[in-house]
């Protein structure tokens, strides 16, 4: 279906001789060339600290030298549980160029998952980040006989504890230099050694239907995965450069996030900058005002919604301007999603003007007022919120990969964006879908080497001749475009016999400001209903402007017109879906699903049969016979 | 690592100096140059009288600013600001006077002396006030301060060698640099426009190093102590030694204040250092905006320029009399005016003038939403 040759000037696998180029061989070029240009920023006591390229190769030598030190060899792995930081990319690329490699645990998994996920991943060492991830390890370190040591990054709270495994990050450093010392050029020559098929990164998939399973980036996955981002133009066209700037805060244990700040900051050059906590990020992409922007579809649809709440909440002048330039963004959005993204004479001049009025102001405030490049990814996304941000400016692009393929299958290109799409196969990548069941299967240099001890699941998804099963249901968009329907073990057969993919009506629901999580029932059942999740700030705002007294969340989904506004908005999205694709019934969630519940992954997805199992009560009650929703 | 610093972005702060800097955005640089070049333009805009008052202004926004370092930033209330400017003012006088005058003179005329030596005489009856400070609080900080002034007025009116006596008076400090006198009418200027200058230029020193002091570790163990004593003295701020050097800062600015005040009109009286006038700096302070520099400029130039407005006024309500002995005249609405605004900007405006320049850079800076 696409070009199937492979880009120019690429190295074939498994050269003998030459060194296989890894972030470790890029960060080290990168420090020779431009030693003091700012790689990285983290805001420590209210000031961004910046992190130049000679001193980031340096640290990552001195880090390298300590994994030796500690008793790191080549194919073993390396644990990192921390939020976004410089260590985290350090502890990372150091990894690397002892020929080891990196595995990433999410901060908020709770201590059987850490102690599962270690233990599989047979991790020698283990970089974890306070008090709280330290006393996960300890609990589960006995049931890890691979890991040997644990590096904490934050003393505090951890100063007492006299575990013979523990070791502070200083320590690791001295460690580090004293074994430089010792053996000068020793991470050097592992760097020299390395080829194209060792591994780089041991990605675990989220999971939403059972056990994580460890997916193999080897070198050559990474290489090809960041040769398509940074001159492949699969990302911003012109390419990322040294000059942009970009937010690190989804978890870097994502293949996403690794594509955005790890790989596109030793590929390219950009510089990284780490968010405070996930907490903080709208006020950290005000200071920051990025240039390259990525955002998965949560993010996307929160900045959309509190750009709605504030601008019902503002002063009465303010409003009547902000609600009339919206408008107007509107109408520029809906001519740019028939354009593909490229302006007329006409959505310029409007644009000209609103942005003197509004556009301007409101994309400083929301943090996007440099974004050139701006991307959604990792999920499904309603195509309302990317035209809103069309309109108001912010190049929006969707875009589709996973892990299983570096992140790399199709985006949505400067100038040629299909809205509803994910775009087109990037260069390099052969993508077809599969007639009969309508599966997208793609076939690159980054497919991954497989899936950590599982040949079973690695022969259900890789064939022997390199086409990856993706597991998504897709179909062709004018000849070039890709559209996702829906996930293959998703999809919902209803009694009446029709095959429905819920992900569209869910994002369509989701859309709307006052929604915050959708899952739909309807598998071997009459007909479509919903379980629907409020979003408590925006409701709450709607209640409080309503003059609705409500006290907690429970509260709040029990007020009949909360169900009304919600169910307003169910109607809204019925009106555009024939009759069987309608959510006939539909029940608010009493609670806020939580990943500590296990109703989502760590990175928030819906496990759909966990809410299943855990709000039996209610779909029994939307499939009862009598009354009306 | 400036050189590499984003463009634009002036909230990512990449050093704790950039966190500080005065002049921390490119629109606070370009309107703060442009405020400057019309400020200095003023001479070429304005008539001479304009200009005496304005220069007059600047001279009481040095006073002013003295007396918001201590009540504004410190928080300690003192309405002994008429004293210091007092002793300011017969110390600069008493050094330049004419030595074979009526009343005591050295004949010291140059400004680069007779100015910090009559600050550093006020500092020094400032720390010598402090220890007071140092043991009461709020209200009997403020009826011990106004023990002073009543001090001073006695020692002013009674000590005529110095002052010339009640009701008499002496000249003013000579205003001479290196044996060139400063405010002469000469072919280039006028003497009103080089006072002007002259004036503006010394607030201009004067505000800028006071703004330095406000960001630096004393200002902050200011605030800390206005905010709450107790609270700054457990996170180890030292107590006596910041209200003293609050108290000595403040004085050298009433000092300097003091005697510049009366060059301008050359002559002065020692009835001058009442509460009155103490009064009158402390609504300069609440009006302008307390704990802000800006705020306390403003605040002398609409206090010392309200008397000029309320004669502008007559032309708009034709029944307010200018002559003194009918009513009503515009005295009487004069003071009216005064008591009037310290009540609704009290109530309304706490923030004072600056307060209502930040609400409308607020509303500004939030557009196009409202928080």
């Amino acid at each position: 279906m696409t070009a199937t040759t492979a880009p120019s000037g690429t190295a074939p696998v498994g050269t003998a001789g030459a060194a296989a180029t890894t972030i470790a061989s890029r960060v080290r070029d990168r420090a020779g060339a431009t030693p003091h240009r700012v790689a990285m920023r983290e805001k420590v006591r209210g000031i961004w600290q910046e992190v130049t390229w000679a001193s980031y190769w340096d640290t990552v030598l001195t880090v390298g030298h300590g994994l030796l030190a500690l008793g790191v060899r080549p194919g073993e792995r390396v644990a990192v549980l921390a939020e976004n930081r410089r260590e985290w990319c350090w502890t990372d690329v150091a990894a690397v160029a002892v020929r080891a490699a990196t595995v990433g645990l999410y901060p908020t998994s709770p201590a059987a998952e850490v102690g599962w996920l270690l233990a599989h991943s047979a991790a020698r060492v283990l970089v974890a980040e306070d008090q709280e991830q330290v006393d996960k390890a300890l609990a589960v370190l006995d049931d890890c006989p691979d890991l040997h040591r644990v590096v904490y990054l934050e003393p505090r709270g951890v100063r007492g504890y006299h575990h013979p495994a523990l070791l502070g990050w200083d320590e690791l450093l001295a460690l580090g230099a004293e074994h430089r010392a010792a053996h000068p050029g020793a991470v050097q020559r592992l760097m020299a050694a390395a080829t194209n098929a060792d591994l780089a990164t041991l990605i675990y998939t989220s999971g939403t239907t059972g056990r994580p399973k460890g997916a193999m980036l080897s070198v050559a996955n990474v290489d090809f995965a960041i040769r398509t981002v940074t001159d492949g133009g699969g990302l911003a066209s012109p390419p990322p450069a040294p000059d942009d700037l970009l937010l690190s805060y989804l978890p870097l244990c994502h293949v996403a996030e690794r594509v955005f700040t790890t790989w596109s900051n030793a590929g390219a050059g950009v510089q990284v900058n780490f968010a405070e906590s996930i907490a903080t990020v709208p006020a950290n992409l005000r200071e920051v005002q990025p240039t390259i922007l990525f955002g998965v579809p949560r993010i996307w649809e929160k900045i959309l919604a509190s750009v709605t709440i504030r601008v019902a909440s503002a002063s009465p002048v303010k409003r009547a301007v902000a609600r009339f330039w919206l408008r107007v963004s509107d109408r520029i959005g809906g001519r740019l999603v028939a354009t593909g993204g490229r302006h007329t004479p006409a959505t310029r001049l409007a644009y000209a003007i609103g942005w003197v009025f509004c556009y301007r102001a409101l994309r400083d405030r929301i943090g996007v007022r440099r974004v050139r490049y701006a991307a959604s990814g990792a999920a499904p996304i309603a195509p309302e919120v990317l035209r809103f941000f069309m309109g108001i400016g912010v190049p929006m692009h969707e875009v589709y990969g996973m892990t299983e393929n570096s992140a790399i299958a199709t985006g949505n290109r400067p100038g040629r964006v299909k809205l509803g799409t994910v775009g087109e196969p990037q260069d390099g990548v052969e993508l077809r879908i599969d007639e009969t069941t309508g599966e997208i299967l793609t076939r690159h240099p980054g497919v991954f080497a497989g899936y950590l001890d599982d040949p079973a699941a690695t022969a259900a998804v890789r064939e022997p001749d390199g086409w990856l099963h993706t597991g998504d249901i897709g179909e062709w968009v004018c000849g070039t475009h890709v559209r996702i329907t829906g996930r293959a073990k998703d999809i919902m057969i209803t009694a009446g016999g029709k095959n429905i993919g819920p992900a569209g009506i869910e994002n369509e629901l989701k859309a709307s400001p006052y929604v915050k999580e959708a899952v739909l029932v309807g598998d071997r059942r009459p007909y479509l209903a919903a379980l629907i999740g409020i979003e408590v700030d925006t409701v709450g705002q709607w209640a409080q402007r309503r003059r609705l007294p409500y006290t907690t969340y429970r509260d709040l989904t029990s007020k009949p017109e909360v169900v009304e506004l919600i169910g307003s908005v169910v109607d809204e999205v019925n009106r555009r879906h024939p009759p069987v694709e309608q959510v006939r019934r539909f029940r608010l969630l009493p609670k806020e699903l939580d990943q500590d519940d296990g109703e989502l992954t760590a990175t928030q997805k819906v496990r759909r049969e966990a809410v299943g199992r855990a709000f039996a009560d209610l779909v029994d009650e939307l499939y009862a016979p009598g009354g009306d929703r | 690592m400036s050189n590499s610093r984003p463009r634009g972005r002036p909230l990512l702060r990449t050093s704790y100096a950039e966190d500080l800097a005065l002049l921390d955005t490119p629109a606070k640089r370009w309107w703060t140059a442009a405020l400057l070049v019309l400020a200095l333009s003023l001479p070429f805009l304005l008539t001479d009288d304009l200009l005496q008052l304005l220069a007059v202004c600047c001279v009481a926004a040095i006073g002013a600013i003295g007396l918001g370092l201590v009540t504004g930033y410190a928080g300690q209330v003192s309405l002994g600001h008429a004293f210091f400017l007092g002793i300011g003012a017969y110390t600069a006088a008493g050094l330049s006077g004419d030595p074979d005058g009526r009343v005591i003179g050295l004949g010291v005329t140059d400004i680069a002396l007779w100015l910090p030596a009559a600050g550093l005489v006020a500092a020094l009856a400032g720390v010598l006030v402090a220890p007071l400070a140092t043991r009461l609080r709020g209200l009997y900080l403020a009826i011990v301060t106004l023990g002073l002034v009543f001090i001073g007025q006695h020692v002013f009116n009674e000590w005529s060698a110095l002052t010339g006596g009640a009701g008499v008076g002496r000249p003013a400090a000579t205003l001479e640099f290196l044996g060139r006198p400063l405010a002469v009418t000469d072919a280039v200027a006028t003497r009103d426009q080089k006072l002007y200058w002259l004036m503006l230029v010394l607030l201009l020193v004067f505000a800028v190093a006071a703004r330095n002091l406000a960001r630096s570790r004393i200002g902050r163990a200011f605030t800390a102590i206005r905010d709450r004593d107790i609270a700054a003295g457990v996170i180890g701020v030292n107590l006596p030694r910041y209200k003293t050097v609050a108290f000595a800062v403040s004085s050298f600015y009433a000092g300097c204040a003091g005697a510049l005040l009366y060059t301008v009109t050359g002559f002065f009286d020692p009835g001058s250092f009442s509460l009155l006038l103490s009064v009158q700096y402390i609504a300069m302070v609440l009006i302008g905006g307390a704990g802000t520099i800006s705020g306390a400029i403003a605040g002398a130039f609409f206090i010392t320029l309200l008397p000029r407005l309320t004669r502008e006024l007559q032309a708009w309500v034709p029944f307010v009399s200018t002559q003194p002995n009918e009513v009503p005249n515009v005295f009487q609405v004069e003071t009216i005016l005064y008591g009037v605004l310290i009540i609704v900007f009290l109530i309304f405006e706490p923030r004072g003038l600056f307060g209502l320049w930040i609400r409308a850079r607020n509303y500004w800076k939030a557009w196009p939403f409202s928080y």
